[in-house]
């Protein structure tokens, strides 16, 4: 398979590793609080994107699939939030949420005037990217950085959803075919 | 007279049909984004439970010909179908299209 081209896919991925890089250069820890609110953020931004979608898409996968984005990502954030409680813990804000929350933005610019075929493949290029990503963060920085055995097991237990959404974000995003090549 | 009654009441009785087994409940977990087994060999008249051990909610929906669906089964809950049709079901979850199951009903 061809590297990711589009560039969403591109920007999703700088941004994510270099703050990856940005963390383990100056601060190879999150505390627990940060992963807490590393992982809401995570969610949130995806399940706000999934609701644009789903006013945007005329496409019956590509709308099943931000259903599902909606449904799990909040299941996942109603888990979180009550071990947070549990926990007494208070999500802190940090630069890998940060980072997040401009991807996001990006994203949404990106996205704002698309329709039809084009919004449909440049939103599952999104997802695509996007879930890799959060993958990568999980495997790389949330589980190695997480202290609390319950916030540990609670992403080991997130981790294989991300992961079939990520299956299922390719699945749709091929059917889709391949993105017209605009004249360079 | 007694005794030969007896003897055609027996004989009778071992000319019925031995009764059809009893329906079993077959239980599938759904844990790790997976059926498990994802392939199930039941009977007629048995129920199949699903129990989805995830954080997020699943289905069990036919894929095939005969239409049967468990709605959505949160996290800890279960949902059920009562195999009605012999022959091979296959079952997809209908949130996560890249879940797959069978049902191999005899």
């Amino acid at each position: 398979m061809s590297r990711p081209t589009h560039p969403l896919l591109v920007a999703v991925s700088l941004a994510i590793a270099t703050t990856l890089q940005a963390q383990n250069a100056a601060s190879p820890d999150l505390s627990d609080p940060e992963v807490a609110h590393v992982a809401v953020t995570a969610n949130s931004i995806d399940i706000d994107l999934a609701k644009f979608a789903q006013t945007r898409t005329t496409n019956g996968a590509v709308k099943q699939f931000a259903a599902t984005m909606i449904t799990d990502h909040s299941a996942v954030n109603e888990q979180a939030a009550a071990l947070a409680k549990k926990l007494g813990v208070t999500p802190t804000d940090n630069a890998v949420s940060q980072s997040l929350e401009i991807g996001a933005k990006q994203a949404r610019q990106t996205l704002e005037p698309l329709h039809g075929k084009a919004f449909d493949r440049a939103y599952m290029d999104r997802e695509v990217a996007y879930h890799q990503a959060v993958l990568d963060a999980i495997d790389k920085l949330l589980i190695p950085t997480t202290d609390n055995a319950e916030l540990k097991q609670l992403l080991t237990a997130v981790r294989p959803a991300v992961a079939t959404h990520l299956e299922h974000a390719k699945q749709v995003r091929s059917e889709l075919g391949a993105t017209p090549r605009t004249g360079q | 007279m007694i005794a030969w009654l007896l003897v055609m009441l027996g004989g009778l009785g071992a000319q019925q049909a031995a009764p059809a087994p009893k329906p079993r409940t077959h239980s599938v977990e759904i844990r790790g984004m997976a059926f498990e087994p994802a392939v199930d060999t039941v009977v007629v008249g048995d129920t199949i439970v699903w129990v989805n051990r995830d954080i997020v909610p699943h289905t069990a929906t036919a894929s095939g010909h005969t239409k049967w669906d468990t709605g959505q089964i949160r996290q800890g809950q279960t949902g059920r179908y009562v195999a009605t049709q012999r022959g091979e079901a296959r079952y997809v979850c209908s949130l996560h299209p890249t879940m797959h199951g069978r049902l191999v009903i005899r």
